[in-house]
């Protein structure tokens, strides 16, 4: 077996590469070259997205298959250029230093340690109690699927239209779909997460055959699962446009309501799943969909009774 | 001092010999533990069902015996209890035959016997009668529900138990094809060599000349690693070639949609620039 390491310049700083024929995922064969090439092509829209967050790397050093490992200590072996951002754990009693993957070189450094999933605080390291979204990701417990995801999602786009709010939708990459509400406002977790949990509840209530807020696996059969205890400042997020360790290389992609809708109406799960080519085909003809995320100020809103879906 | 691993009594015609019995070998064979790669969390294994990956507790685990493809009879303890052998005490001897009429093949493992308390006697008795007949005992004996075909012979000190493989167990012969046949005798000239080198290299068995040389390797360089010595070893950087050209191509293309739209200063300028992020 060659070794296959290359040394590639970016912006003058050199980076070493190895194993790039190494196949990632048995059922397409794509390789951890691919996994660095599509990490490579969607840089510019993927980079916002991790700038200023602390990052947790999902490792599959022997591919999607295979086991993996988080890593949320930033290793001792990254370049020197590569920033950290230190962050207290009350569990762990010290200051955890995450990577702060920024630019092209930071992010082919991480794609080469095999970190095929990006994982990243919903706060930005300047201000790490203060989240700058609001996030509820759908989870079906099968037999329920990504069409029933759907259902939830627009009832979640229902919801806050109401009050004049705007969301957005990602596949997860895996199975389900996420709603993004973008802040950029004050807030904190607690009001976030209180926030997320309370309309889960109540969506539970109005849906109870098809929504459930309490986590306990095996209540989720056939529903799906709406996550409100990812608003916590212990938790990690699949970041928008990173790869997803499932049998083929899907991507956590950015989708428009309108397709969620046609989604919903034609029940094609199918139309609801991206591989990392077509999501670099969207980028270039679509661009971002996720920009607003970033920079939209929305002030969460409070909830009454009365509010419906 | 070990410990005993079984208690009982040779039986040698009126005679019982209370004995304890010895493991003879201490494994040095090297035992690692799997850890998970980045923290070292230690490994556990579950068992799940190979259908629908749900744990199983043991106590819903049963035996079955697979008696064609897929298809299996399903067998209690409590049935296999009942046909245990009869769990004696007692080592039975029911031949004395001559040591080199056993092929060392049908040894298994052996064990110290050890005479329990007010034993001796009797013990070096025995020890002493198989001495000067220069024969060794063949006695059945049943250790952990299993029915033992055993020799026992003296060995310095102690009388040695070994279990050993019961005749219809070991393979036959005839079942390897490739054997040469019994009268492809070899020429005189090639044997008279071959004789001379065995004779060359004769010399008295001497067990502790021989070492597991990768075993002390292996110890050794964890030693070092413990010390804290970097071993990793290095693999040559192949010169850049043929592969490089697509992640040069994307490089290029994300460089130049980056420089329009910069997201980051390129690392030259990026140093760690935040202090600590406020947190409890």
């Amino acid at each position: 077996m060659p070794s296959n390491k290359i040394l590639i310049t970016i912006d003058g700083v050199e980076l070493k590469v190895s194993n790039l024929d190494k196949v990632f995922y048995a059922e397409s064969g794509f390789t951890k070259g691919q996994v660095i090439d599509y990490y490579i092509r969607i840089a510019p829209a993927l980079l916002p997205h991790l700038e200023g967050r602390p990052l947790t790397l999902k490792r599959y050093p022997n591919g999607a298959a295979s086991n993996f490992f988080y890593q949320k200590e930033c290793p001792a072996s990254r370049p020197k250029w590569l920033p950290t951002v230190p962050v207290w754990s009350e569990r762990n009693k010290r200051a955890v230093n995450f990577c702060l993957v920024e630019n092209l070189p930071a992010l082919v450094w991480a794609a080469n340690l095999a970190a095929l999933e990006l994982h990243t605080s919903l706060s930005l390291a300047d201000n790490i109690m203060r989240p700058t979204m609001l996030v509820f990701d759908l989870d079906p417990g099968p037999p329920a699927t990504i069409i029933e995801c759907t259902q939830v999602a627009l009832c979640l786009r229902d919801f806050f239209n109401r009050l004049n709010l705007q969301s957005f939708p990602k596949t997860s990459g895996s199975k389900g779909l996420q709603v993004y509400v973008p802040l950029n406002t004050k807030t904190s977790y607690d009001q976030t997460k209180h926030f997320a949990h309370t309309l889960a509840k109540m969506l539970e209530s109005k849906h109870p055959a098809l929504i459930v807020s309490n986590m306990r696996k095996n209540l989720r059969t056939g529903k799906v699962f709406v996550d409100w205890s990812q608003n916590d400042d212990h938790k990690t997020t699949v970041c928008v446009y990173s790869m997803r360790a499932r049998a083929l290389p899907t991507v956590s992609t950015p989708v428009t309501w309108d397709e969620v809708e046609t989604a919903y109406e034609t029940k094609n799960a199918q139309s609801l799943i991206f591989t990392s080519d077509q999501v670099l085909e969207r980028f270039s003809r679509l661009g971002d969909l996720f920009q607003p995320v970033l920079t939209l100020k929305q002030h969460l809103p409070k909830l009454d009774s009365k509010s419906d879906c | 001092m070990p410990r005993p691993m079984w208690s009982g009594s040779i039986s040698f015609g009126l005679v019982n010999i209370p004995i304890k019995l010895y493991s003879t070998v201490k494994r040095k064979s090297l035992q690692f533990h799997q850890l998970r790669r980045g923290d070292g969390c230690r490994i556990r294994l579950k068992k799940v069902c190979s259908a629908d990956n749900s744990e199983v507790a043991n106590e819903d685990i049963v035996k079955g015996y697979e008696i064609s493809p897929d298809r299996y009879v399903i067998v209690s303890p409590d049935e296999l209890e009942a046909l245990y052998p009869k769990a004696s005490r007692s080592i039975e001897i029911e031949d004395f035959v001559l040591l080199e009429q056993i092929d060392p093949i049908y040894f298994e493992q052996s064990y110290y016997l050890v005479p329990d308390k007010g034993a001796g006697k009797a013990y070096s008795l025995l020890l002493e009668a198989m001495r000067q007949s220069q024969k060794v005992a063949v006695a059945k004996m049943v250790l952990r529900n299993k029915q033992h075909l055993t020799t026992i012979r003296p060995n310095g000190r102690a009388l040695t138990l070994s279990t050993m493989h019961f005749a219809d167990e070991i393979v036959s012969q005839d079942q390897l094809d490739d054997l040469p046949a019994e009268d492809n005798k070899p020429e005189k000239r090639e044997l008279a060599v071959a004789l001379q080198l065995v004779e060359s290299l004769s010399s008295d068995f001497n067990p502790a000349k021989y070492h597991d040389e990768y075993r002390d390797k292996v110890l050794e360089m964890i030693e070092k690693k413990a010390e804290g010595q970097d071993l990793v070893t290095q693999q040559p950087i192949a010169e850049p070639g043929a592969k490089v050209i697509d992640l040069m191509a994307a490089l290029e293309a994300s460089l130049s949609a980056l420089k329009k739209n910069p997201a980051k200063p390129p690392p030259k300028s990026a140093k760690p620039r935040r202090k600590k992020a406020s947190a409890q």
